[in-house]
């Protein structure tokens, strides 16, 4: 197996400022009276999981799982489930420069401005 | 419904529209993989754990080929691609509990589990707790899951991986003399098919859920005739 880089040291101020903000999905439930147990975005999430391990390439599926755990258990121990499995999605991307951080800000921006836009 | 939108709502997003844009994957990948994971859960997995307790050629068949035999609770193990998912091979094992045997499911690499017959593991399944414990001190973990078996019951924890996936077919609890299928199927919980519970009349959940109750209930005092 090839080595991959530990790329669970860096830090993500992004991720960060989201864990500190803490609109995790069990107090969000709480507070609107929503008995699901997952997000609705949960799918979703799973189906990126699988359509990237369908390639594999740029983030084999035990790495990914590898720092999932490493990250889950360290910097991002404060997030539940499965908040934990998407931030450690985002930086195990961001971390390798696959995603850069920079337009993930500003995607961020522009899909929570066209989501409010309809609300 | 949550009348908010939340930050990570808007990462999955816009995390998923980068990738696409990036060519990590594409839009219609996300799509089938999205929707299969929308349709997967433990139902064809309590079927056929069901069937097997009331049909012994079933039950043999489910024993020698777990694969066809997921054929006839309606499972197929190549969707969605034709091949399987990326992450679950077409390798089904099924162990079967006795007087003296209990089987506990674990992968203390990362979470292969038979999601296409069992849906999405549970997070503590996931987590590095319970796949380092249940290995080392296999009844302990059992009895924090309210699961006490006695010293003569030999506990065997079977460790998937990427091309061995594992379902528990647990013993048929007394009680149940007469069930149809349907009433035996409601009894075989998720946990039970893990290994960290036995099926017990009566039971149909694996844990009570907590209710999450509105801090701002909507009432009908307003509501106009």
């Amino acid at each position: 197996m090839v080595k991959t880089p530990d790329v669970t040291n860096i830090r993500v101020k992004l991720l960060e400022h989201l864990v500190e903000r803490g609109q995790v999905w069990n107090r969000m439930a709480e507070k609107y009276g929503v008995t699901n147990p997952v997000p609705p975005w949960k799918s979703s999430l799973d189906g990126m999981c699988d359509a990237l391990d369908k390639y594999g390439a740029v983030l084999p599926t035990v790495t990914r799982r590898e720092e999932e755990d490493n990250l889950t258990e360290r910097q991002y121990a404060e997030l539940p489930f499965p908040e934990s499995q998407l931030v450690s999605l985002a930086h195990s991307l961001i971390a390798r420069k696959i995603i850069d951080e920079n337009a993930l800000t500003n995607r961020m921006a522009e899909v929570r401005a066209r989501l409010e836009s309809c609300t | 419904m949550v009348e908010e939108i939340t930050d990570f709502e808007v990462l999955e997003i816009a995390l998923r529209e980068l990738a696409i844009e990036k060519g990590l994957f594409t839009a219609e990948d996300h799509r089938q993989y999205t929707e299969f994971a929308e349709a997967m859960g433990p139902t064809p997995a309590s079927r056929l754990v069901a069937k097997a307790w009331i049909d012994p050629a079933f039950k043999k068949r489910a024993l020698e080929d777990p694969i066809a035999a997921s054929l006839e609770v309606g499972i197929n193990w190549l969707n969605p691609t034709g091949f399987g998912t990326p992450s679950d091979f077409t390798a089904l094992h099924i162990l079967e509990d006795t007087p003296t045997l209990h089987h506990v499911v674990t992968c203390t690499l990362c979470s292969c589990y038979p999601r296409p017959i069992l849906g999405n593991s549970p997070e503590w399944y996931r987590t590095p707790n319970y796949r380092r414990r249940i290995v080392r001190t296999p009844r302990q973990v059992l009895a924090e899951f309210g699961l006490f078996l006695s010293p003569e019951i030999e506990v065997r924890v079977e460790d998937s991986n990427s091309k061995h996936r594992f379902l528990v077919l647990p013993m048929r609890p007394d009680g149940t003399e007469g069930w149809s299928e349907e009433q035996l199927a409601a009894i075989v919980t998720r946990d039970c098919m893990i290994g960290v519970a036995l099926p017990k009349p009566g039971v149909t959940t694996n844990a009570v859920l907590p209710v999450h109750h509105a801090s701002e209930p909507i009432t009908n005092n307003s509501t106009e005739k």
